[in-house]
């Protein structure tokens, strides 16, 4: 389990704390500002760049050959940008949907990892001048003959990567069934295994990840024609002169060409590079939702909410009764069935849930096993939890004094009409208040199955936040919804260990 | 109705018993006595099936418990068990009445289960036998809201409501606050009375002088000696007899010595 088994209380001091922690962000980033930032950065004596390098081929991403060396054509645009500035740069590693946030906290200078230059984005930061002229490619299954293009999308599950330009594209399409994902990797896997009809993402990544698959192909040209530019906190301008002057030299001494060449991404359209005056049409208004009141948000975040609370509540049930099943197995079977229920618990409870999830979801379809987003969240959920509720009972077994099975084997029932008339009954009752508390770190665990396609009350926040910037209002209503959900649930759990206590014995 | 010949019990490397025999026929009472760790639970929990030997025979009402094999029973032994259980009841010291269920659910949780009786026959021989130890009104309670006397006093009556024909106690009274033994021994002895072949282990030594037709004196696993408690009590033979009943009866009149 990877969140911690926090109680009602603990959460809601966390809860409290949230808004000052933001305040505090909020308060030391604006204290940096004004003073020449440019001049820092060779003051320190190296340039900082965020990008991720997980599924990041072919923009920045770790050597097959040496996985400890960064490659991609970002690396080498970096590495040219901060040559003429006379420093080195130095790679940091953040999650790609909130590389604008993270740039806004000062982690590091710039950002330059595809980031498209979108009216949301320009009013958060500064961009460089554009360094690279982006199609989006739609990619289908080899046998797909219905899908050519846009148009073709309707009713259609097509994958794209949360908050970037695409997404806006196919939410603009209508009537599109859009799965978001947070990483490159996974929607191209999906694609070929057939739990979506389409993806749309930009060229580069296309290029790279589907054109040598043979189960995928293109379909149709390329579409939405934008820009990618290095992203600079607001208030350091200066930076953003030292790098568009760089960008300059290098387009003019042909290096940034050489290097596109090398990757295979140099085209015609690249020209336009030289005049970039002119703003591509892609890329297409979210300025409605930057500016929209909070309320607009709020039955996309309840839809989440409704996620949550049914992957939950499955789950628990399946928690419930298979760590019930392993437990009994555990301690009344023999031979193999008790040391596959003992290796179950153990190898359960002794990896983490976000790797049971992959496994589950992208490492079986290679054994021929393919479950559906909701499947795979129930199960994985469900399977883990297991684990711990089996130890739990297996706690309240042990609680129960010897003489209550004695005394009903002594009175002929059999061993197993005694376990379950007479042990268990007493064994689930001391088990309840963990079961209980259980149930609320699943609740917020359950923020996990966002790594496998499912959109859930986290996932919401993730995606509306990352095309709308709205980071800490969305966070706190999201949280909000969290804890409205889980403290009338501890509230009821006290309730019940309260009501068992007072009784029998 | 109970025989046991040549009982070897051992917890582990630890031997307890090293050969025990004793018979008790039926209507016969029979009071084990004898310091504490002497194994005269372990006795009444080998009778009971509750407790695995390694040699030895056990018979109950024509039902035999083999030893070897018990750690591990198989079908055989399991049945064996089970038929020996619904011949003999039998009543703890630490009473283990079921907390989560109420004084008629405990009596006649085994009837409905095991012998299959109809609810309604269940429950009337329940309210026979709560007449019987006199506790009618608290047939909804649960064993929390009673006292120690009248917990034992339930447990006797669900030990008695599977009809069995030998009874084993095991110290009965031995949680009992003393303004609490007088109505458990009194229950014991209507039973006696009415004929029960009934194995007690006490440290009640006034109560098995009266009911008990034979004692048996236990010692380290073993049994020193057994006799009338007359010849036990007046005419003990054995030192370790002796000792022990020195200890135990210091404030009452000794056996001359
Ligand atoms: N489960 C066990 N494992 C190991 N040794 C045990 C176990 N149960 C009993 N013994 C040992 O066997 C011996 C006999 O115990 P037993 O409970 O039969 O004595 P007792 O005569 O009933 O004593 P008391 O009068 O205190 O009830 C003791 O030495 C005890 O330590
Ligand atoms: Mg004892």
């Amino acid at each position: 389990m990877i969140g911690s088994r926090g109680t009602g209380p603990a959460y809601l001091k966390y809860l409290l704390i949230l808004p000052v922690i933001f305040l505090l962000l909020f308060l030391s980033s604006s204290s940096r500002s004004g003073s020449d930032a440019a001049a820092k950065v060779r003051e320190r004596g190296t340039l900082l760049w965020g990008g991720d390098a997980e599924g990041g081929a072919p923009y920045v991403f770790p050597d097959p050959k040496n996985v400890d060396v960064l490659i991609g054509f970002e690396v080498e645009l970096a590495g040219a940008i901060a040559k003429v500035m006379g420093v080195p740069a130095r790679f940091v590693q953040n999650a790609w949907d909130s590389l604008i946030p993270a740039l806004e906290r000062g982690d590091f200078d710039l950002v330059i990892n595809g980031i498209e230059i979108t009216p949301e984005r320009t009013a958060k930061v500064l961009f460089s001048r554009p360094y690279y002229v982006y199609t989006e490619q739609l990619v289908v299954r080899r046998e797909e003959d219905g899908i050519r293009g846009l148009a073709d999308l309707a009713g259609k599950r097509v994958g794209t990567l949360m908050g970037a330009v695409s997404q806006t594209m196919l939410q603009q399409a209508g009537g599109v069934d859009i799965r978001i994902y947070s990483g490159v990797v996974e929607p191209y896997e999906d694609l070929a295994l057939g739990r979506l009809d389409a993806v749309f993402l930009d060229l580069p990544i296309a290029a790279y990840y589907a054109r040598p698959n043979p189960l995928l192909k293109y379909a149709g040209p390329p579409a939405g024609e934008g820009y990618y530019g290095i992203a600079i906190r607001r208030e350091d301008a200066s930076l953003k002169e030292a790098v568009d002057g760089a960008i300059d030299r290098l387009l003019r001494s042909g290096e940034l060409r050489r290097i596109y060449e090398k990757w295979g991404l140099w085209n015609e359209a690249q020209e336009k590079l030289f005049h970039p005056d002119r703003s591509p049409g892609a890329g297409a208004s979210g300025r409605d939702a930057r500016d929209a009141p909070l309320v607009t948000f709020f039955p996309a975040l309840l839809k989440g909410a409704g996620i949550t609370v049914l992957v939950s509540v499955v789950s628990m049930g399946l928690a419930v009764a298979l760590g019930l099943l392993l437990c009994l197995l555990r301690h009344y079977s023999g031979g193999p069935l008790r040391i596959a229920a003992s290796s179950y618990i153990e190898i359960f409870r002794g990896t983490p849930l976000l790797i049971q999830l992959y496994l589950l979801y992208y490492g079986l379809p290679n054994v021929g096993i393919t479950l559906s987003p909701l499947l795979a969240a129930f199960l994985g959920l469900g399977m883990n939890y297991a684990a711990y509720e089996a130890e739990l009972y297996r706690a309240g077994i042990e609680a129960i004094p010897k003489g209550q099975m004695e005394a009903a084997l002594s009175l002929g029932m059999s061993r197993r009409l005694a376990l379950r008339r007479i042990v268990l009954p007493q064994a689930l009752r001391v088990a309840v208040p963990g079961v209980t508390n259980d149930f609320i770190s699943l609740f917020k665990d359950s923020s996990l199955v966002s790594v496998i396609a499912m959109v859930e009350l986290t996932k919401t926040y993730n995606i509306l936040a990352a095309t709308t910037l709205r980071f800490l209002e969305l966070g706190l209503v999201a949280a909000f919804l969290y804890f409205a959900m889980s403290y009338p649930l501890s509230l009821m759990a006290r309730r019940l260990e309260e009501r068992l206590a007072g009784r029998t014995r | 109705m109970i025989s046991v010949r040549g009982l070897h019990k051992s917890f582990g490397k630890q031997p307890l018993f090293r050969g025990i025999d004793l018979e008790i026929t039926k209507g016969e009472v029979v009071a084990c006595i004898g310091p504490s760790g002497s194994g005269k639970s372990t006795f009444l929990r080998c009778i009971n099936g509750l407790e695995p030997f390694q040699q030895g025979e056990i018979v109950v009402g024509g039902v035999e418990l083999h030893s070897l094999n018990r750690e591990k029973p198989g079908r055989a032994d399991r049945e064996a068990i089970r038929k020996v259980r619904l011949k003999v009841g039998m009543v703890f010291q630490q009473f283990n009445l079921f907390p989560h269920m109420t004084v008629l659910d405990n009596i006649i949780e085994a009837p409905t289960r095991v012998l299959r009786l109809s609810r309604n026959d269940a429950t009337q021989r329940a309210v026979g036998l709560l007449r019987r130890v006199n506790l009618e009104r608290k047939i909804d309670s649960h064993p929390s809201e009673l006292s120690g006397g009248e917990q034992q006093r339930v447990a006797i009556a669900r030990a008695l409501a599977m009809k069995p024909e030998a009874m084993l106690f095991d110290e009965p009274t031995s949680s009992l606050d003393p303004e609490m033994v007088g109505e458990v021994l009194s229950v014991i002895q209507a039973l006696v009375e009415e004929g029960m072949t009934t194995l007690i282990a006490t440290h009640e030594m006034d109560f098995a002088r009266e009911v008990a037709d034979r004692i048996v004196v236990f010692d380290q696993g073993e049994i020193v000696e057994a006799g009338t408690p007359e010849e036990i009590f007046r005419h003990p033979k054995k030192d370790r007899t002796l000792m022990f009943l020195r200890r135990v009866l210091r404030r009452n009149a000794l056996p001359p010595g």
